[in-house]
């Protein structure tokens, strides 16, 4: 089962800015409770959508330079980017029906 | 190992003082985001207290299999020589934990102030196992064991400035927090002892929260909580583990919201209960202010007399309390069995619980030191390894007692003192102890119940048994009368009830 991808400082730009596909990126913190629960969701869409969306995820504590490039305000943030740009940014916790309805209206029902 | 990839984010040897903001989901911090831009670095960066000659590095490069000081053990890598404090070390959970963890190498420290022998006694009762002065079982976990327990007695609440020394001086790793009243009839006695059981409660945790802010922000504090905080809820809702998975959806006015994170709704049905409610929610925000590490651990009926340390000796043995106010029911059943008094079953006898043995709790608590919350993390876990009716569980009772030790063991039903649901659906959620900490429990309860007989039936401890009979029965009564409740019938349980069964739900994880 493909996982979701641990993003960095070193590895953001060819993750995800430079990535073929679309990717959507959860922006989370460890002392944001919405943000662990949405862990389990993260890693059955990376899996889920294998091929078509990759997946990753990043904790605004450790890069703190990433987060303020992106004004990440609130936890958990999800970011949709293709082609290098910013095409969806929702904030708060999401089940997983709600983030596929986000991609799909994002991409065109690509689920 | 459950604990392998964790890193020393992870780590309460990890110094990352001045190196975080605190703040709150939805809260810009202008400060820091300069801070961070002007220092040019792209992430975090820490020090480590253990091995300060790595100077600073990026917390996340190492972990805790790659880290020559956390070691292998049964239950995970563990630090070496982990500084662990137990708040209620002379309790019956704590003098357990403290010797389980000296035999695993810890160094533990440990704080009482004899508050529960006191409550015991004051209630008239005691417990059963005797139990020697503080001194000597210090004398004797040396003696046997080779473990040393570094003992303070304090008075978490009155005595906030020895409880910072003594904090200050051993800096714990970790802090158990045991060090609670644990008794809902007792905090339902009367005004004095509601107050008494909130003060201690929860302005002793409120208090432990500040110290550990100023001076182990980094440790783990590992906080008893129970099962009871959520009640019962009668549409049979599941007791998720503290808080709404990300897929619970709110739907209202043609809208919908995941709830996914938010504290689930509690339903606590004693004075007591609400105090550990009430420390719920003050961890929960010193978690969230100061970036604490805590874990609250819901755990279910615990029962037992058995680890390897404490039956090492007569000496070591941890106290056992079958009173009223005190007596967990299956140790309560098994003295009732001993002396050839009806089981007591409260109402209906049909309320479901989730329970754990003393052995298994040890282990759970174990796993959880191993695997410390990330900063900031306020972390619950459901900590049963069962769930059975209060009916089930006389009956397993019974069944030990007739069938091992030729007793003639009966159950009876008497009027329920408590305000509570006595028929009703449970659904726990059981996931993360066996999922992400590797736990399966080892005890079987009928062999469990089979060796409290042994203790139990000794001359000298059923004699403890029948000098204090007479507090068994309840004569605490949630409305306020003082009377002793009364027979409705004695009762046949010739076998395990189905209906109990099918009512009584373990949710292990999505299927």
């Amino acid at each position: 089962m493909k996982k979701a991808i641990t993003l960095n400082s070193k590895n953001f730009q060819k993750e995800v800015l430079e990535s073929e596909i679309p990717v959507l990126v959860d922006f989370w913190g460890s002392w944001c409770p919405p943000c662990k629960m949405v862990e389990q969701t993260i890693e059955e869409l990376a899996g889920d959508l294998d091929g078509k969306v990759k997946v990753g995820k990043l904790n605004v504590d450790q890069y703190p330079v990433l987060r303020n490039q992106y004004s990440i305000i609130g936890l958990p943030t999800f970011i949709l980017f293709k082609d290098g740009q910013m095409m969806k940014n929702e904030v708060g916790a999401r089940s997983k029906k709600q983030l596929l309805k986000m991609l799909n209206e994002a991409l065109g029902n690509i689920i | 190992m459950h604990n392998a990839k964790c890193t020393c984010w992870n780590c309460p040897a990890i110094n990352l003082a001045g190196k975080v903001d605190f703040r709150a989901c939805g809260q810009a911090g202008a400060q820091f985001d300069k801070k961070a831009d002007d220092s040019q670095e792209t992430h975090i960066m820490a020090e480590c207290k253990r091995r300060p000659d790595l100077g600073l590095f990026d917390p996340m490069s190492i972990t805790f299999e790659e880290c020559p000081e956390w070691q292998k053990t049964p239950y995970g890598y563990l630090l070496k020589n982990m500084r662990v404090m137990i708040l209620g070390v002379d309790g019956y959970l704590g003098w357990t934990l403290a010797l389980w963890l000296g035999r695993l190498g810890c160094q533990v420290s440990g704080v009482d102030n004899y508050n529960r022998r006191n409550w015991v006694k004051e209630r008239g009762a005691h417990t059963v196992i005797p139990i020697s002065r503080m001194s000597e079982r210090l004398h004797a976990a040396k003696e046997v064991l080779g473990v040393n327990i570094n003992f303070r007695e304090i008075d978490i609440y009155e005595e906030r400035d020895k409880l910072k020394e003594f904090i200050d001086e051993i800096k714990p790793e970790a802090i158990v927090h045991y060090g609670e009243c644990p008794s809902a009839p007792f905090s339902m006695i009367d005004v004095e002892h509601a107050i008494d059981v909130q003060r201690n409660n929860v302005l002793g945790t409120l208090g432990l929260l500040f110290t550990m802010r100023d001076i182990v922000p980094e440790s783990s504090l590992l906080k008893l909580g129970t099962m009871g905080e959520y009640g019962t809820p009668l549409t049979g809702r599941p007791l998720f583990e503290g808080m709404f998975p990300a897929d619970a959806v709110l739907h209202w006015d043609n809208r919908e919201w995941s709830l996914g994170g938010e504290l689930t709704p509690r339903d606590p049905v004693s004075f007591y209960h609400v105090s550990k409610v009430q420390d719920t929610f003050n961890c929960y925000e010193a978690s969230k202010y100061w970036w604490l590490r805590s874990y609250d651990i819901m755990q279910g009926v615990i029962f037992g007399v058995h680890t390897e340390e404490v039956s090492a000796d007569p000496r070591l043995r941890t106290r056992l309390d079958i009173d009223e106010w005190f007596g967990t029911i299956i140790n309560r059943f098994v003295a009732q069995a001993v002396l050839d008094i009806p089981l007591t079953l409260y109402g209906a006898g049909q309320q479901i619980r989730g329970f754990i043995a003393l052995r298994d709790a040890m282990e759970c608590m174990t796993r959880l030191l191993a695997s410390p919350p990330e900063p900031g993390q306020y972390a619950v876990v459901n900590q049963i390894s069962g769930v059975k009716s209060l009916r089930q569980l006389a009956y397993i009772v019974a069944k030990v007692g007739r069938k091992h030790f030729n007793l003639p063991v009966q159950i009876q039903r008497i009027e329920n003192p408590r305000v509570e649901a006595d028929i009703h659906p449970f659904e726990a959620l059981y996931e993360k102890l066996p999922k992400q900490y590797g736990f399966e429990p080892k005890v079987d309860i009928e062999e469990e119940v089979r060796r409290m007989f042994e203790l139990l039936m000794k001359p000298e401890i059923r004699a403890r048994i029948e000098e204090k009979k007479h507090v068994i029965i309840p004569k605490t009564w949630w409305s306020g009368v003082k009377r002793e409740a009364q027979r409705i019938e004695l009762i046949n349980l010739e076998k395990e009830i189905k209906e109990d069964e099918e009512r009584a739900k373990i949710f292990m994880g999505k299927k």
